[in-house]
């Protein structure tokens, strides 16, 4: 079993009380009354150690529950009536239930003296529930830890208690008389810390107002009741000690009330203005916690307009965003956007007129068109939202009526619109993200393409050794680079680049590579696959993008390569230690869809000779940047080919981006770079077609 | 971000387009908003002056693809004149010089369209 310490410690206290009224029970129904001092004593210290049992009881059970201010005042009423009842009609009631002279102490007998007993446990009951109802109120709202004052007090309370019963000697009388004065005066100095009531509402502190004219007079009738005659005082007869403090505790309930009524009252004049504070600084933590969790801009606006209404008590309120070189009225809270529209652009016209670089006032009896208006709107507030120092629109708000607008007004919107921007400005940079996010899922997915779209190896031959380097810029530059196998004999590539970048990029190259697979099979020379692939293109590309291409076939039979270029980087042929740029005119793809195009493409043929070397490029290599923005350059992109002439393919493409890498390591590449080498080793020993088919094309794996 | 300006001066029939810095796709939207004003203006004969172009890249190239055929349609064109070496590298290799008309300097650009016209007359 586990048990709620708290709870078990609420139980203790509870026992406690209960074996002690039992105890106090049991001496007042064996002992005989006395006036003997020992007597009273004892009797004093057991009351006074059951009512402390009870309130440290009560105190726990208070705290659990959270009290607000009002419904502790009217508890506290409630158990003051029922101390007004049961003083005001005890002799009735008692005397109902007793033969005895002595109504409120009698000598024998148990159910008198129960019934006394528990007549009697009721008043002190609620006596304790008052005084624990006094401390929270005490403790509401104090900024510093005063409790000493309190409990100064409650000493002072006990003190002035237990000295009534030295009452019986009129020598001491002062002694008793002194601890009175003192605790008056504490209840006096304590009954003034009420600031609580400043933190009530309009309606609760009118409540309040009534309340406690009502308790402060029922604390009075009690102190005047409960005086006079001391052999027919109920509360004299049970213990002395417990009357005076039952007295104590009127007098600093009529203190207490009178004080709660007095401030209460010179509290309700300013209440409104009080209340209309809170609700902007409510409002304004509200404001600012939305900031961080409201990111759509539509959403936000009305949040913006919403409040701004309520902290200016205006009767409506919009923004006048600035878009596309004019102001546009968004997030219209009470107003049509007709109205919002008329008064939008009024302000729009007069803006040189006013200093808006904060809240101004601007009286709508100016305002020509105001008869067009759809509301009597007579004045508005302009305040200026503003990002990064740049004028991002206004938040304006408008009365109805003639009514105006103050200075308080103004200082709440200069406030809030400052908020307001920088949530603007975050709901912006929030789409912002979005936005480049999206890019970059979308260049994700281009360079996906793009990666599917290039071959994924190259084609293994005997008399041939390819080599090819690509690597892919962040954006995509649309490189493209394929090989075909024509047929037996004939060994088909090609290089492209599409201009532009990005997804749009990656699909022209898709379609490209499909263009080029097709007319790779059924068209027998590079010119003509070009000047097809251009007619095919007309279809589908604008007018601003176009491809670059080169195209070649190598007849692996008679050592030939014949090539056709579209406007694309010279193929360069590499042989005896020397270099020619291979440069037959063409024009790129997609630029020109007339004759023009087929008429001044050219082909080219080439008897190739053992180890010629032919570099097919695009201008990422050529263009690759440094840090001083200088070309990598043909210059030395030739001098490192030449150099490393000997050497196979592989070698020398590795050497070409090593050297490319190293130029420009301290600039980001912005386009593709693609290089493919083919290194034709040596003529073929041909002697039949069997020995050819059995020596070539057959791609390793 | 590289910088790019492209700046027109009026020559009553002909204008002319300096472009200074790097054309490149991200530029390249702001020489389409001078070739559109133009050509709102009814401005067809126009000279591109090249001799403070750094850099050119595809994108570039296809804002002149863009706006040719709007211009030779209302009797028009677009000469293009006095490019680096580096640059008419670019245009001559896609093969431009066989779709425009390209001169070493700005003033017989110019004087091909005024000749032109006159011929017209």
């Amino acid at each position: 079993m586990k048990f709620d310490i708290p709870a078990l410690k609420i139980n203790q206290k509870f026992q406690t009380f209960i074996v002690l009224s039992i105890v106090l029970f049991g001496f007042k129904l064996f002992a005989p009354g006395s006036d003997s001092i020992t007597y009273l004593l004892i009797n004093d210290l057991l009351v006074g150690f059951t009512v402390a049992a009870f309130i440290f009881y009560l105190m726990d059970w208070i705290h659990l529950k959270k009290i607000n201010p009002l419904s502790l005042v009217m508890n506290i009423g409630i158990f003051t009536a029922v101390i007004f009842l049961l003083i005001t009609f005890s002799n009735t009631i008692l005397r109902g239930l007793s033969t005895e002279n002595n109504i409120y102490f009698p000598k024998t007998g148990f159910i008198p003296n129960l019934v006394v007993f528990v007549y009697s446990f009721i008043i002190l009951g609620s006596l304790s529930y008052i005084f624990l109802a006094f401390r929270e109120l005490y403790s509401l709202k104090q900024k510093r830890d005063i409790n000493t004052y309190f409990n100064t007090m409650v000493v002072f309370f006990i003190l002035a208690s237990y000295s009534t019963l030295l009452q019986k000697s009129t020598d001491l009388l002062y002694i008793k008389d002194t601890f009175f004065i003192i605790s008056i005066l504490l209840i006096i100095i304590n009954s003034i810390k009420i600031s609580w009531i400043a933190f009530i509402v309009k309606k609760e502190k009118k409540i309040l107002l009534f309340l406690s004219i009502i308790i402060a007079i029922l604390f009075v009738s009690n102190l005047v009741k409960n005086s006079g005659n001391n052999n027919a005082n109920l509360l004299v007869q049970f213990s002395p000690a417990l009357n005076q403090f039952f007295n104590i505790i009127g007098i600093y309930g009529a203190i207490y009330f009178s004080i709660l009524f007095f401030t209460t009252l010179f509290h309700i004049p300013t209440a409104e203005a009080f209340d209309r504070k809170a609700q902007e600084v409510t409002s304004l933590q509200y404001f600012s916690k939305l900031i961080t969790e409201v990111l759509d801009f539509d959403d936000l606006v009305k949040t913006i307009t919403d409040i701004a209404s309520k902290i200016s008590n205006a009767d409506a309120a919009w923004i006048a965003w600035q878009e596309n070189g004019g102001l546009k009225s968004v997030g219209n809270n009470s107003i049509g956007f007709l109205d919002a529209d008329l008064i939008t652009s009024f302000v729009a016209e007069n803006k040189n007129k006013y200093n808006l670089n904060e809240t101004v006032f601007i009286s709508m009896d100016k305002f020509q068109k105001k008869s067009q208006l759809g509301e009597s709107f007579s004045n508005i507030t302009v305040s200026p939202l503003r990002a990064h120092n740049e004028l991002k629109g206004y938040l304006l708000t408008g009365k109805k009526n003639n009514f105006l607008f103050d200075d308080e007004d103004k200082n709440a919107l200069d406030t809030f619109s400052d908020y307001a921007s920088i949530a603007i400005e975050n709901s912006r940079l929030f789409e912002e993200s979005i936005i480049k996010e999206r890019l970059e899922k979308e260049l994700d997915v281009a360079r996906e393409v793009q990666r599917k779209i290039l071959p994924s190896k190259n084609p293994n031959y005997e008399g041939l050794s390819i080599s090819t380097v690509f690597i892919p810029a962040f954006e995509v530059g649309g490189d493209y680079y394929d090989f075909f196998e024509i047929d037996k004999y004939t060994f088909g590539f090609v290089i492209a680049d599409v201009s532009g970048k990005g997804i749009s990029a990656a699909f022209i190259m898709a379609e490209v590579k499909g263009i080029f697979e097709s007319l790779s099979k059924t068209i027998k020379t590079p010119k003509n696959i070009l000047i097809k692939a251009n007619e095919i293109l007309q279809r589908t590309l604008d007018r601003k993008n176009f491809v670059s291409a080169a195209y070649g076939f190598i007849d692996l039979q008679n050592e030939t390569m014949l090539i056709s270029r579209a406007g694309h980087c010279p193929i360069i042929l590499l042989r005896d230690n020397s270099i020619e740029n291979l440069r037959p005119s063409g024009i790129g793809l997609g630029l020109n869809f007339s004759d023009h195009f087929s008429n001044t493409l050219e082909e080219i043929k080439i008897d190739l000779k053992e180890n010629d070397i032919i570099v097919l490029y695009t201008d990422g290599i050529t263009e690759a940047k440094n840090k001083l923005l200088e070309d990598f350059g043909s210059d030395l992109f030739e001098k490192i080919l030449i150099e490393n002439c000997d050497k196979d393919a592989d070698y020398i493409s590795n050497k070409v981006i090593r050297e490319v890498t190293l130029f420009s390591q301290n600039h980001p590449q912005h386009d593709d770079i693609t290089l493919v080498i083919l290194k034709w080793k040596q003529k073929l020993k041909i002697d039949g077609e069997k020995e050819w088919q059995n020596s070539t094309l057959q791609p390793k794996i | 971000m590289a910088e790019f300006n492209a700046s027109t001066k009026d020559l009553g029939e002909v204008s002319v387009i300096y472009l200074q810095g790097y054309l490149d796709a991200h530029t390249a939207p702001s020489l389409e908003n001078t070739f559109s004003n133009l050509i709102e203006k009814g401005k067809y004969c126009t000279v591109v002056n090249f001799t403070e172009l750094a850099y050119i890249s595809s994108a570039g190239l296809g804002v002149f693809m863009a706006f040719i055929e709007k211009m030779r349609e209302n009797n028009g064109d677009i000469k293009l004149s006095s490019m680096s070496d580096k640059v008419y590298n670019i245009f001559d290799l896609l093969g431009f010089p066989l779709l425009y008309e390209i001169y070493k300097t700005e003033d017989e650009a110019v004087n091909k369209f005024i000749e032109s016209k006159n011929l017209e007359k």
